[in-house]
């Protein structure tokens, strides 16, 4: 068609006589063409098979539509057009019977008509075998665009096929999508709760590491206290101990005092103004290591009688505390002096 | 010029640290010598443990008591100490080498006592040694030779030595003691003055009468005694020469001569004459018999005593209505008032070291020996017995003698001043008062 328009481009470039008629002329051909080619191209529409189903009558009623359209259908129809043919001759023979000389006298009639309906039916014939000619080429034509059409089916089908596999692909893509999607969601989720996991962990960890901190200063501050009661504590013992030094210092003196008294035999030219004044060191038995007289009272008897009780005691009651021994009883001074004389 | 500043700057830095050192070392050793100090302000109160051995023997020896014995005994007397008995000894030393001093020590002993005896012609010799066992050191070491006659000096000797070692005051054991004994009834009623050792031991009748014979006292020098004998129908003051039995009438006035009392010096007598009407107090100078009135009072004034200084008397009088003790600070000085506490005290003796007065005491009908003590006034009772008479201070001032009655008869008792141990002294025949101890003589 395109060789035909150029050709018909190629002659418009051959002088022209009146050039608007040339172009009135040329568009009208352009346009005859491409309505033929148009009414040409236009694939005859296919009659729905179905309809033959649905019209299923009693009344013979043979469409071209519905012989051109089958061979086991033109069968059937045949057949039935045979029956009804045969039923409509039995009809014909009665009617014949009865219109003999109906038909007698139309003989002539008849044979005119025979005649015409002869060349009819030749014409009939003609255009039947015309007919099926065409039918044949509409037949090829139609299985020619059956083809096509299966073709077109089959590549409708591809299409679809492939659209199909396009829409599954897509579908796949989708769902995938969707998958790709729904795991990222779950992911996000997943993440969002590992986030909020590791949030809650980390604000566990805070919260955890705040008590901890509360509790390391509520330890460092009992610790503290504790640390403060026990050197109070210890103060207070030590205070204790101290007393209790002293206090025992005090019990073992009196008891030191009380032997010595018992072992102190004073002379009898004693007075109150005599003081022997001895230093004594014990050995942590309680026995004495040495004594010194220090500071004598002038008298010799008294000195001596002071000296002999010190060294009477086979061993000094002192106190079981090594410390309060050291500080109070490892040397120590002993002062005889008498108060109550005779 | 640097090495000037640096040296200054080294000695001013290290003057520093020497100061603070210094400061630190007086502060801590001012702490540290707030040393313990215990006193001591009473005794046992109680009697010294000595062990007295026997002590050994070479040659014959005298019958009667052994020396250690007497010494044991006078030791026991005294009040002060606590023989050990011989039996309860683990071994008999009689030197240093043979001393177990742990022995002694486990046994309590302060003192061990041990010596041995030499018969050497008519002649006995002693030699002894003190021990303080805690000192384990030898306190005492003599030796001492007495006729063989004469063991019981030597005992008293040994026992004033030891006394006197241990406990610094001169022993009193070879003392004598004056009293008078009253035995016989009636017609044969004797009355005799004697003379013994201070454990009542020897005694020698120095004078013996048919009327009574009171107030025996000893002169200074412990030669002569001053009594008063009713020999003459009244009551005389004599002095008597011991050694030679000589006897003196010194005071014979009309009415009452009593009460004699020697000065320390030995040469004038105190006693109570009521040759002017009352009785009062004169001293008598004995070379010239010159008399000196110390009282003027209506009332009875006697017994009188030097102090112990010799300055003032103590007397007797009943100017306040009974009997109580007076204090005459100086001759013609006002007397004053010693005693309150009973309705009668009476016969002053002072101690010789003048701090405390003795005499008779009645509590609640019963006489005791009371003594006071003349610097706070405070008054003791230091006799248990109940007829108590005639006290008579030893002059150590230790021991007190008095007369009381035993199961009916007069005894003698020697007990500690303070009023601890009592010592009866074996009763000799009949009665026995007005005891006199003798002084110490060399």
């Amino acid at each position: 068609m395109k060789g035909h328009k150029r050709d018909i481009v190629s002659t418009g470039k051959a002088p022209l006589k009146s050039p608007v008629a040339v172009s009135v002329g040329l568009h009208l051909l352009v346009f005859g063409i491409a309505l033929a080619g148009w009414s040409w191209n236009t694939p005859p529409e296919p009659e729905p098979r179905s309809i033959s189903a649905r019209l299923i009558s009693p009344e013979p009623r043979p469409t071209p539509v519905v012989e051109e359209q089958d061979e086991a259908d033109k069968e059937q129809e045949r057949k039935q057009a045979q029956a009804r043919e045969q039923e409509e001759a039995e009809r014909q023979r009665q009617a014949e019977e009865k219109a003999r000389q109906e038909a007698e006298r139309k003989a002539q009639e008849e044979a005119r008509r025979r005649e015409e309906e002869r060349r009819q039916q030749e014409a009939q014939a003609k255009e039947l075998a015309e007919k099926q000619a065409r039918e044949r080429e509409a037949a090829r034509q139609k299985a020619e665009a059956e083809a096509k059409e299966r073709e077109r089916q089959k590549a409708e089908e591809e299409r679809k096929r492939q659209e199909e596999a396009k829409r599954r692909a897509e579908e796949e893509k989708r769902r995938q999508e969707e998958q790709r999607k729904k795991e990222e969601a779950e992911r996000q989720r997943r993440e969002e709760e590992a986030r909020k996991e590791a949030e809650r962990k980390r604000l566990e960890a805070e919260r955890r590491l705040r008590e901890q901190q509360l509790e390391a200063l509520a330890d460092q501050a009992r610790q503290e206290r504790e640390a403060e009661a026990r050197r109070q504590q210890e103060a207070a013992a030590a205070r204790a101990r101290e007393a209790q030094m002293q206090s025992e210092s005090d019990k073992y003196q009196a008891l030191i005092r009380e032997r010595l008294k018992q072992a102190w035999y004073p002379p009898s030219s004693a007075n109150e103004n005599m003081t022997a004044r001895l230093q004594i060191t014990l050995l942590p038995t309680g026995e004495l290591a040495s004594v010194k007289l220090v500071g004598s009272s002038g008298n010799t008897a008294f000195d001596n009688s002071a000296l002999s009780a010190v060294r009477s005691l086979n061993r000094y009651p002192i106190p079981d505390n090594r410390d309060t021994f050291e500080r109070y009883f490892r040397q120590f001074m002993i002062e005889f002096n008498p108060q109550r004389l005779r | 010029m640097f090495m000037k500043s640096r040296s200054r700057c080294s000695g001013s830095f290290l003057k520093t640290p020497v100061i603070a050192c210094l400061v630190l070392f007086l502060t801590a050793s001012l702490g540290a010598r707030a040393e313990l100090l215990i006193r001591i302000t009473e005794g046992a109160g109680s009697a010294i443990p000595i062990a007295v051995v026997p002590f050994a023997e070479s040659g014959s020896m005298p019958a009667g008591d052994k020396v250690g014995s007497i010494v044991q005994a006078d030791l026991t007397m005294s009040g002060e100490f606590r023989p050990l008995e011989p039996s309860k000894m683990l071994s008999l030393p009689s030197e240093r080498s043979e001393v177990y001093f742990r022995d002694w020590r486990m046994l309590g002993q302060r003192y061990v006592l041990v010596g041995q005896l030499t018969r050497n012609g008519d002649r006995i010799q002693a030699r002894y040694e003190l021990f303080d066992v805690n000192q384990e050191k030898r306190i005492l070491g003599e030796t001492a030779a007495v006729p063989a006659s004469n063991l019981r000096s030597l005992g008293h000797h040994i026992s004033d030595r030891v006394y006197e070692a241990i406990t610094g005051a001169p022993g009193v054991f070879s003392t004598k003691l004056a009293y008078i004994t009253v035995s016989g009834e009636g017609e044969q009623t004797r009355y005799r003055l004697q003379v013994s050792d201070v454990d009542g031991k020897r005694s020698k009748v120095r004078l013996e009468s048919r009327e009574p014979i009171l107030s025996p006292a000893w002169s200074p020098d412990g030669k002569k005694l001053a009594y008063v004998s009713f020999e003459t129908g009244k009551p005389v003051i004599f002095v008597h020469e011991l050694a030679t039995g000589e006897r003196q009438k010194v005071a014979d006035f009309p009415g009452l001569n009593s009460a004699p009392a020697w000065s320390t010096d030995g040469r004038s007598l105190l006693m109570t004459l009521s040759r002017d009407g009352n009785a009062e107090i004169y001293r008598m100078d004995l070379a010239s018999r010159n008399l000196t009135r110390l009282t003027d009072h209506w009332a009875i004034d006697t017994e009188a005593a030097w102090d112990h200084a010799d300055r003032g008397i103590y007397f007797t009088s009943d100017r306040s209505g009974g009997p109580q003790l007076y204090h005459m600070e100086r001759p013609g000085a006002e007397p004053r008032r010693i005693t309150f506490g009973s309705r009668y005290n009476a016969r002053p003796r002072p101690s010789p070291t003048g701090d405390y007065v003795y005499y008779v005491h009645q509590r609640d009908s019963a006489f005791h020996i009371a003594r006071t003590n003349l610097e706070t006034g405070e008054e003791t009772v230091i006799t248990r017995t109940g007829s108590d008479e005639s006290p008579s201070v030893a002059p150590n001032g230790r021991l007190l003698i008095y007369a009381t009655r035993q199961n009916g008869e007069g005894v003698l008792t020697v007990v500690s001043a303070d009023g601890g141990a009592a010592y009866s002294l074996p009763a000799s025949e009949g009665e026995v008062r007005e005891p006199a101890w003798g002084p110490v003589t060399r």
